[in-house]
């Protein structure tokens, strides 16, 4: 089922505010929650233009935290750094899963901590957390982005050109796989 | 965690560390001062993004920048 709402981390933002099709994010879902800590980590003239314009259109939207969702991304960083096997996460990527599991918003990160939680913590295992990967491949299902079907991988080679930000080669490889097969259903 | 699952973290954490090992600019890296110069090498090792910007004195997206000066991906 299409859900209409995402929160984003900074880590994904500076990222996708460098892709040449980064509008898509908001064709994908009716608003981007952006929670003020990730706000004020963003600096760069470009991503700041990006996530104005976006405010004003309502695309993106600010999210403040509550004490409560606070108190719990505080628990989610000590519990991180309590597991070794589980990549560190910090308070703006924290508070993103906390919204996400709350809230059933998508969580957009690239940060590898938040990533992996719902694998390695059982309280955040129905939370669904996206890298870009996930979304430009969300959009190629939606019919937002039209796949290459000569060359299926292109559309993610452009994103790691625009970002220099590149996806694992396993994970890669299935989503390539998936985008042949959008282009075999469609033939 | 199963032990498959493990396993399989580790051969991400081990493949992105090559890769970012690979890309990156070393002549870059080595003309940078110290501080920054360390950041970087820490990052390529770990990929530990948060860390690496506090050695380095820089904010995220700061060093987020300099990593693409550097050549170094980020693999996620």
């Amino acid at each position: 089922m299409h859900r209409p709402f995402a929160v984003a981390d900074t880590c994904f933002l500076i990222d996708w505010a460098r892709y040449r099709r980064r509008d898509i994010l908001f064709k994908l879902f009716r608003t981007v929650f952006v929670p003020e800590q990730v706000l004020d980590e963003i600096r760069s003239e470009n991503t700041v233009a990006w996530i104005a314009g976006a405010l004003a259109r309502g695309w993106l939207s600010l999210y403040t935290p509550s004490s409560m969702e606070v108190e719990e991304a505080i628990r989610l960083v000590e519990w991180s750094r309590l597991h070794p096997q589980a990549a560190a996460i910090d308070m703006p990527e924290a508070l993103c899963l906390v919204v996400g599991r709350r809230r059933g918003y998508i969580v957009l990160t690239e940060n590898r901590g938040a990533l992996l939680a719902p694998r390695l913590n059982k309280d955040y295992s129905g939370v669904e957390v996206w890298r870009a990967l996930e979304v430009i491949l969300e959009a190629l299902r939606r019919g937002i982005l039209e796949p290459n079907c000569e060359r299926p991988d292109t559309v993610f080679r452009e994103y790691s050109l625009d970002t220099l930000h590149l996806f694992p080669s396993k994970a890669l490889e299935e989503a390539v796989k998936e985008v042949r097969r959008l282009c075999l259903s469609r033939a | 965690m199963p032990i498959e699952s493990l396993e399989e973290l580790l051969s991400e954490e081990k493949e992105a560390r090559e890769i970012r090992r690979r890309m990156a600019d070393w002549r870059f890296i080595e003309s940078q001062p110290p501080r920054i110069r360390e950041a970087l090498k820490y990052y390529i090792e770990t990929g530990d993004i948060r860390r690496a910007a506090k050695l380095a004195g820089l904010a995220l997206e700061d060093f987020r920048s300099l990593l693409r000066r550097a050549r170094i991906p980020v693999v996620v």
